[in-house]
């Protein structure tokens, strides 16, 4: 993923305002945490110059928007399915402490990340802590992950 | 509803938890890793019955096996590694009937440690106590998140345990010691310490003098400080556990230094030391192989009395060309030891009993499928805690199991 | 130094250490004789600067050799962050045992791990098969 430097540089740099932010950067910032959408920046879709940065820019944020609504991503090709970061998520050691909590496999659907043919699969992601009105800065998957496979963007 | 779990073969992690679903026509295989659920899947080339290359009927095959092994005067039995207990038993009562050496891959690699645990000379524990007693967890030499992938996760780092209940962040400290920064020293974070390649026993030795008050010294760019500030972490330990891995085995000429390593921990705490295995039931082998004999490899039944020792291991015999036929079970040894001592099975009668084409069926006389035990037939293991498993079947099918393939061979003899 | 400086790929010498990795595990139990089994193994890893001393780009082919034997595989830059100038990493399999000695001195246990080689830019054109 971008930073929000990479992201300024692509954005028309004009501080008109127009998506609410004010100024260009404090727009960058906002996509980078998906406060707001690309297409909110009017210039960039309407004024032909911009067009070349734009389909870049989509191309930089994109995976975020693909992403659960937490902003998780799942590299699947990377995750060797080791379930670390199963077995460290708080909300699954919370909701299934004999299970996922101890290391064994899941033993209810209330969990937010289980191992499925070798590979990483989220559901539940509305409970994640990262997620809602009291979200937290969790990293308990992110850092727990040997090959980096888990993204928050 | 009671849920019906499998174990895992695919390492000597064994995880008992492995479930088995139906989703649209195919088997979802949960909780396994990535490795497990290759293991599981199994081969693409499974290993087709085979006479000197064209295929055969198993009866054949077998006849063929046992002809071979009765007219040769000294043969190999190699690898039991990947095979169930009963299998294990029948492949050494097949060596005492056979005037054979056997030996398995321990051999070349974990087998000291395991031999020094089975004769008391190292202190060692569970799987389960780690889980629930552990706090300081050192790996050593050893990756396990590429070789046993759910370890941390499972057992040594992540889990609650019963006597870890806070979780790994407050409750446990992993270190790693390598010479490269592994995917699991990556983990470790600032519990890192990188050693030169063959500096093991001397950065051992090191430890051992800093938990006896001495400044530890070592040749290489690590200071003392550093040095003294790991002992004080690993004395300071209620239950420690090192994970040895094949690095270390490989850069030490014996064991001692481990050992005096180990004896001078247990003098100020609880420390254990549990060798990585990597096939899920090498140290099954060991263990049935020493009760039988006093020895876990390495064991030659030619003659009156039972010999032991390096001239009777797989790669003295191959290289010094003492065998005049081989029998390997479950095993590659074509891709796993040196090539030009692998290349000399090339020159006598080899039979090869494994689930897949392999390197060495390639070069085989005869071939015969076997069942992977734990998938495809039941069985027993030993985990690589000393612990045993009963081992579920998950899917029909009519290949043989290895132990029955050896029990008809020696029918046949 | 000698002629080695106005040679396009100069030999050098490297240690080569083992290890495991996942994705060839996983290969492994699935083929022994898939092209991604091969892909995954016959591949050497090395230093950034070793790379460049040897003239080698990213999946170059380099010839291995030493008393042991001699190998073609790919090489590949490590993707460790510190710099380990003089060795290289190899995953175990087929190709880093042909490297591996015969020599024991009668322990029945080869240095598997502690592997001593010449490397130089290959002209071949294809890794070294085993099947
Ligand atoms: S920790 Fe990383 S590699 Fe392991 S299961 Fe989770 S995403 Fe996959
Ligand atoms: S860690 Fe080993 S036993 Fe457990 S699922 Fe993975 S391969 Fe199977």
């Amino acid at each position: 993923m971008a930073n929000a430097m990479e992201i300024y540089q692509l954005l028309p740099k004009t501080n008109c305002k127009k998506c609410g932010k004010s100024s260009c950067m404090a727009f960058a910032a906002a996509l980078l945490s998906r406060e707001n959408k690309l297409d909110e920046c009017t210039p960039m879709l309407e004024e032909e110059k911009y067009s070349e940065n734009y389909t870049k820019l989509k191309g930089l944020i994109s995976p975020a928007e693909e992403a659960s609504e937490t902003g998780m991503i799942v590299h699947e090709e990377l995750c060797i399915g080791c379930g670390n970061c199963v077995v460290a998520c708080p909300v699954n050691v919370a909701e299934d402490p004999k299970g996922a909590g101890s290391g064994n496999a899941p033993t209810n659907e209330r969990v937010i990340l289980k191992v499925e043919d070798g590979v990483v699969r989220l559901s539940n992601v509305e409970d994640c802590r990262r997620f809602g009105e009291n979200k937290i800065l969790c990293s308990g998957c992110i850092v727990t992950c040997p090959t980096k496979a888990i993204e928050f963007v | 509803m009671e849920r019906e779990y499998h174990v895992c073969t695919g390492c000597a992690l064994l995880c008992d938890d492995i479930e088995l679903r139906e989703e649209e026509n195919k088997t979802i295989i949960d909780s396994a890793c990535r490795k497990g659920v290759a293991w599981i899947k199994n081969c693409q080339h499974p290993l087709e019955c085979t006479v000197d290359a064209k295929d055969a009927t198993s009866q054949d095959a077998i006849e063929k096996a046992a002809e071979i092994l009765k007219s040769a005067k000294n043969p190999l039995i190699f690898g039991m590694g990947n095979s169930s207990l009963k299998a294990q038993e029948k492949a050494i009562e097949l060596a005492k009937k056979s005037n054979a050496c056997i030996d398995d891959t321990s051999s070349f690699c974990q087998g000291p440690f395991v031999e020094a645990i089975l004769n008391d000379k190292i202190k060692s524990c569970t799987l389960d106590e780690v889980r629930d007693k552990a706090d300081v967890i050192v790996y050593w030499g050893c990756d396990p998140s590429n070789s046993h992938p759910r370890h941390l996760s499972k057992y040594s780092y992540f889990p609650r345990g019963r006597m870890r209940q806070r979780g790994w962040e407050e409750d446990r400290t992993a270190i790693a010691i390598d010479v490269r920064k592994s995917d699991t020293a990556i983990i470790c974070e600032d519990n890192f310490y990188r050693i030169p390649p063959k500096a093991d026993a001397e950065f051992a030795r090191a430890l051992t003098e800093a938990l006896s008050g001495k400044v530890p010294k070592v040749t290489f760019g690590m200071k003392p400080k550093e040095i003294l500030e790991l002992a004080n972490v690993l004395k300071k330990a209620e239950f420690g556990v090192i994970f040895a891995g094949l690095g270390l085995v490989y850069s030490m000429h014996d064991l001692s230094p481990m050992e005096d390593l180990l004896e001078a921990l247990n003098k100020k705490t609880d420390f254990h030391l549990m060798p990585m295995v990597g096939q899920y039931n090498m140290r099954g082998f060991n263990h049935t192989l020493f009760d039988q004999t006093g020895y876990i490899n390495r064991v030659s039944f030619d003659g009156e009395d039972i010999g032991h020792g390096p001239q009777y291991s797989v790669v003295e015999v191959l290289k010094e060309k003492r065998v005049d036929a081989a029998l390997i079970i479950g095993s590659d040894p074509l891709s796993s030891l040196p090539g030009s001592i692998a290349a000399n099975l090339k020159e006598i009668p080899t039979i090869v009993i494994d689930p897949c084409k392999t390197f060495t069926s390639q070069i085989a006389n005869v071939t015969i499928p076997s069942a992977v035990t734990g998938v495809e037939c039941k069985g027993e293991a030993i985990r690589m805690d000393g612990v045993k498993v009963e081992l579920t079947q998950m899917r029909k099918s009519d290949k043989m199991a290895d132990a029955d393939i050896i029990e008809k061979i020696m029918e046949a003899i | 130094m000698g002629f080695d400086q106005f040679l396009s790929s100069p030999e050098m010498e490297i240690l080569i250490i083992t290890h495991r990795d996942i994705f060839q595990s996983a290969a492994n139990s699935d083929s022994r004789f898939s092209d991604d089994y091969a892909n995954l193994t016959a591949i050497i890893r090395l230093d950034k600067q070793d790379m460049k001393k040897a003239g080698l780009k990213e999946g170059n082919l380099v010839t291995i050799e030493n008393s042991a034997g001699k190998v073609v595989v790919k090489a590949l830059q490590s993707t460790y962050e510190e710099p380990h100038p003089g060795t290289a990493y190899m995953v175990n399999g087929p190709w880093v045992n042909a490297l591996v000695s015969a020599e024991t001195s009668g322990t029945g246990v080869p240095a598997f791990k502690y592997i001593e080689a010449k490397m130089k830019k290959s002209k071949e054109s294809s890794i070294t098969s085993f099947e």
